[in-house]
């Protein structure tokens, strides 16, 4: 039998982790102890913007406490996300904080024997502040006068000024913007906010640090990338990169961030070398909950159309909130553009982007990055405009999507691919089926106090942001593998590359032992850490498996050409003759030659004789960058429920689907799909954060239990929730392979929000869509209704010009 | 400098005892006086501990105190102080009979909380928004306080004095809660708003009513979240004790419960929208405990 059907890839087995990860045995960096380990605490400033006038520090370490506070630290401004490119990197922070921009910035650090002593320690430290102006808006933080932030940053070596706290603008213009709205016959323009929401990943940021006898240091932390925090500490505390060792752990979730290094990590660095011993900072989740949040948005979208809903021009601009440090506002502008020229034809585009500083919480990436804002504006438009050109939502979109042979730009102009393969007519129409799209009600024709709604949006993420010039990237993008064959035919994956918690590095494995020919158990995943494996940039961008698995192929492929190159030697015959298949019985992979049955040997036999003989080891080292970056679409269709007398909004059932080309596990991939919706659902009804005007604090305080996000309670029924995939094929990834974690979020908002207006005939350009916001809504239509009936004049419903 | 609290560090140092009778408890709160606090399911005051919130100097554990813990059924109920939110939601003799109790207790929060958390601790903490406060206010529920030597039985609409406020003296422990049995063709329901299920209330309400045919015999209304303690709403109860149990009469009462509450606006909801609430769940409690009525849940 000659077969070349895949047999792990496709397949819906265990993860290698799963075991470990039930049975509570997975290590993951709150779990780190070594021995003669101290605790450190961060004391975190009460203040949104204040100068520090001085620190004393005699009371904690009175208590035995060791203190690192700014003068003993580098004075080395970083920007803490090093995946951009250095004249795209905004540096713009030091390890410990020269004066205050936000509550909760890191001021000052202690180490004590116990937790319990340090946080003792920690209140003891006296610091005295001398508060400036607390800038919480946009609109203060531009205004002329206003107290700067920052007065300058560090971008590629030189010192920049920032005038008006603005951190960065960009700008796109595609075609003649102002020739296309004169050719629109109707224009559509709405302004779309969203909020700065917290990630709630399950691992509050966690490091350990072990200074080494050598000099160097040992770091065990929460990371997406292990590699650009061994970058990053080399750099800010002058190591050699070859004594700086981070350790890849289990990573208990991030969403996004974990892509930068975390602020405690060089902390506890810092306080490791001043305190000559181990020390563990364990963020708190209320120290977490000041530390990083979404970008929030508010967006203009103006759209030009023909009278046949042919998209003529297209107008964007984005103001950010972005807090008090510049963590990636460069690359997330350019991303938002990209994301909207992606997701529709339009030939005459402008876009203006604007990223502001402010005494808040830093904002960072969250599982999709500006796509779920994009999407929130363009597919609640769309909809909007089908609506009132009376045309099927799903069919105008299908009409005028951006497809196959199109151009893909991955995270903004610098990553653009042409679309090889596309899914979306499939997903589309599958899921209209699925949800019951054709008997959805007419929008706000239901009076009882229980309204159902169903909406859809689309969209995609990015598959990594690969591209094709040789330099001048924005930002870097590659991965690295090694695969070696053990004495029994097992192989070992080495790779840095971090896994959030979707199983990423299983659906390497997969890859691999397909490739090679092995059943899936024969390949491991080797627990490795920056000295033994190859640079990944990180795990972000939806590229895991694209990228990064397509290293490991890489690699694959030379480890198989060598065990054909010695099979051959032995079975004497040319190893262009051979191929290698898993054999379930033997629990073997078995090289052999089809022309010649008896030819035939296990991949364990080749690797004994190999050992027997001395002729070394069979292993590939492999690094590589994709040089494109399709995009994974993605379909959602929910149903909602609308309580109008609470203002509650359930989440009756939704179809998801996924065009992730060859779907590596289908039961990962699905649950990618359900987790997106319940993020989604959080950040479409639930989750917000707001910070008092006057002081800068953030409402909940830091508190879990203000700070909530949905749980199963919230979800639909298990079986409400279908999930489904395009039969596609990408011809640049790892057998046919492209993304899905970020996608199964990014439409998940305009579906709610086109969900709600089914149900209520009302449209919401805000999230979260609050039970108090729908009866404040309810209330205003209901006045309008009555106006209506009086025969005053209507107002338009879409403020449509001609 | 709320910065550098926090929920999971427990920074203070205290002492620690586990008495295993009532008496070894008495005693131990006599020798520490306010310096002592009482640590049933560890819920609230661990959660304040490490908040600095408080910092006793002792705390006493009453894991070991068994006279405190089990339900018994005589003409009405008697559940122990240490009895798991657990315990009473799935106990056959709060069952029906006191529905109310066992829909709060169903909606509390996580079942982490609800495995640790007990009864006692639940009224003692004296939260406004304390699930189980408003149900145990509409069976009529008193509480026994015993201290060395002597014991005092108190209605627990006068239990409460403000928020984390209680009539308790120092030395005192609450053993046991005491339901009476409600009287023939009694309901109850009980209705919760929150954010999200695994969450405080917003507002909650119960209700319990006393059906003679197509009348309204008794009446209580009570709430959480709505004012400094739990509190039942005396106008509503009025105005429904005679009347007939229509939809129209209903409404009329969650109009006024939706007047008489004086609930404030915090980062859970705001003022508006709790009156709001409050006037649908109360209505939807009174319809759901008048058809339990009738359909004879007491008999």
């Amino acid at each position: 039998m000659l077969s070349t059907e895949l047999k792990s890839v496709g397949d819906a087995s265990w993860r290698k982790d799963g075991l470990s990860k039930v049975t509570g045995s997975e290590k993951y960096a709150p779990d780190v102890s070594v021995d003669r380990m101290w605790h450190g605490r961060v004391l975190r400033s009460p203040h949104a913007h204040a100068r520090i006038v001085s620190v004393d520090t005699s009371a904690a370490e009175a208590l035995g406490a060791v203190c690192l506070t700014y003068d003993d630290v580098p004075k080395m401004r970083y920007n803490e996300r090093i995946v951009s490119t250095p004249p795209c990197l905004y540096r713009d922070r030091t390890v410990v904080a020269d004066k205050a921009r936000h509550v909760g910035e890191a001021v000052l650090a202690v180490a004590a024997p116990t937790e319990e002593l340090a946080e003792r320690a920690l209140r003891a430290v006296r610091v005295e502040y001398a508060p400036l102006q607390v800038i919480t808006t946009m609109e203060q933080a531009l205004k002329d006068g206003a107290d700067p932030i920052h007065d300058t940053v560090l971008l590629d070596g030189k010192d920049v000024p920032i005038r008006n706290n603005v951190a960065v603008q960009r700008t796109i213009d595609v075609g003649d913007v102002e020739k296309g709205f004169a050719e629109a016959e109707l224009v559509f323009e709405r302004t779309f906010r969203t909020s700065r929401i917290y990630h709630a990943q399950m691992e509050p940021k966690t490091v350990t640090c072990r200074p080494e006898i050598d000099g160097g240091i040992t770091v065990w932390c929460s990371t997406q990338s292990i590699h650009n925090t061994r970058i990053l500490l080399g750099q800010i505390y002058g190591l050699p990169l070859n004594k700086v060792n981070v350790v890849k752990v289990a990573l208990g979730g991030a969403f996004g961030s974990s892509i930068q290094m975390n602020s405690v990590t060089p902390i506890c660095v810092g306080l490791a070398l001043k305190a000559g011993r181990p020390v563990k900072i364990a963020s708190t989740r209320e120290e977490d909950m000041h530390d990083h949040v979404r970008y929030p948005s508010q967006i203009t979208l103006k759209l030009g159309v023909r009278k046949d809903g042919t998209l003529v021009a297209g107008e964007m601009r984005a103001e950010i909130d972005i807090g008090a440090h510049n963590i990636q506002a460069y690359p997330f502008l350019g991303g938002l553009g990209g994301f909207w020229a992606s997701l529709y034809k339009l030939p005459n585009m402008k876009y203006s982007g604007r990223a502001i500083y402010s005494n808040k919480t830093p904002s960072c990436a969250m599982q999709g990055f500006g796509a779920p804002q994009a999407h929130f504006a363009v597919e609640c438009l769309m909809d909007e405009i089908a609506h009132a050109l009376g045309l099927d939502p799903v069919d105008y979109k299908l009409r005028h999507y951006v497809g196959l042979g199109g151009t893909f730009w991955g995270q903004g102009p610098a990553s653009k691919c042409i679309i090889r393969s596309d899914g979306v007519p499939e997903l589309l129409r599958t899921g209209a089926e699925k949800i019951g799209w054709d008997k959805r009600p007419k929008p706000g024709s239901q009076t009882g106090r229980m309204r159902r709604g169903i909406g859809m949006a689309r969209g995609f993420h990015t598959s990594g942001v690969g591209h094709a010039k040789a330099s001048g990237a924005e930002m870097i993008d590659y991965s690295g593998a090694i695969v070696k064959l053990n004495e029994d035919g097992t192989l070992d994956l080495i790779q840095s590359l971090m896994d959030h918690g979707g199983g990423t590095n299983h659906a390497i494995a997969k890859i691999v032992a397909d490739e090679i020919g092995v059943p899936g158990h024969m390949v491991g995943i080797s627990p490795c850490d920056t000295r033994t494996s190859l640079y990944d940039v990180t795990t972000h961008a939806t590229r895991g498996v694209y990228a990064g698995g397509a290293a490991a192929l890489k690699a694959a492929k030379s480890v198989k050409a060598q065990i054909l190159h010695w099979a051959a030697r032995v079975l004497d015959v040319l190893p262009e003759s051979l191929v290698i298949e898993p054999d379930d019985n033997l629990g073997q992979g078995v090289v052999y030659c089809p022309n010649l049955a008896e030819r035939r040997m296990t991949v364990g036999d080749v690797a004994r004789y190999l050992h027997i003989n001395s002729l070394g080891t069979i292993s590939a080292s492999e690094s590589m960058r994709q040089v494109n970056c399709p995009p994974a679409y993605v379909s959602y269709f929910v149903e909602v429920e609308v309580d109008t007398e609470t203002g509650q909004i359930h989440t009756r059932r939704a179809a998801l689907g996924s065009d992730c080309g060859t779907v590596v596990n289908p039961a990962l991939a699905s649950g990618q799909l359900v987790g997106g919706l319940s993020k989604g659902q959080g950040y479409a009804l639930i989750e917000d954060n707001h910070w008092d005007p006057v002081t800068g604090e953030l409402a909940s305080k830091g508190f879990w239990v203000d700070g909530k996000t949905p749980s199963m309670a919230e979800a639909p029924l298990a079986d409400d929730i279908m999930t489904h995939f395009a039969h596609t094929y990408e011809p640049t990834g790892p057998f046919g392979a492209k993304g899905v974690g970020e996608a199964a979020k990014n439409p998940a908002i305009a579906a709610f929000a086109n969900a709600v207006h089914n149900a209520l005939g009302i449209r919401f350009y805000e999230v979260p869509i609050t039970p108090e916001k729908v009866l404040a809504a309810l209330a205003g239509q209901e006045a309008q209704q009555r106006d209506t009936s009086k025969g005053r004049a209507r107002t338009a419903p879409a403020p449509v010009a001609e | 400098m709320y910065m550098n609290t926090n929920t999971r560090i427990l920074a203070p140092e205290f002492d620690f005892a586990r008495p295993a009778s009532l008496a070894e408890a008495f005693a131990l709160l006599r020798k520490h006086g306010r310096g002592a606090r009482l640590l049933a399911g560890g819920t609230d005051l661990l959660v304040q501990m490490k908040m600095e919130r408080l910092s006793p100097e002792l705390v006493v554990s009453l894991a070991g105190v068994k006279e405190l813990d089990g339900i018994t059924m005589g003409d009405g109920l008697t559940i122990g102080a240490g009895t798991t939110i657990q315990s009473v939601s799935r106990s056959p003799a709060v069952g029906a009979r006191f529905a109310a109790l066992r829909e709060a207790c169903n909606a509390f929060s996580t079942v982490s909380i609800m495995y640790m958390g007990t009864l006692g601790g639940n009224i003692c903490n004296a939260s406004p928004a304390a699930d189980t406060a408003p149900a145990l206010l509409v069976h009529d529920a008193s509480v026994i306080i015993a201290s060395a030597g002597s014991e005092r039985r108190v209605p627990l609409a006068e239990f409460f004095a403000g928020p984390g406020k209680t009539v308790l003296k120092p030395g005192e422990i609450v053993t046991e809660v005491r339901l009476p049995a409600p009287a023939a063709g009694t309901g109850s329901a009980f209705r919760k708003i929150s954010r999200v299920v695994a969450d405080i209330s917003q507002v909650c309400a119960a209700v319990s009513l006393v059906r003679d045919g197509a009348r309204i015999t008794g009446c209580r209304i009570a709430l959480g979240s709505v004012a400094p303690t739990p509190v039942r709403v005396a106008r509503a109860e009025a105005a429904l004790t005679g009347a007939e149990g229509t939809a129209d009469a209903f409404a009329k009462a969650a109009e006024i419960v939706a007047e008489d509450i004086r609930p404030i606006s915090d980062v859970r909801a705001s003022e508006s929208y709790r009156r709001h609430v409050a006037r649908t769940i109360v209505r939807d409690a009174l319809q759901t405990a008048w058809q339990r009525a009738g359909e004879g849940a007491t008999k």
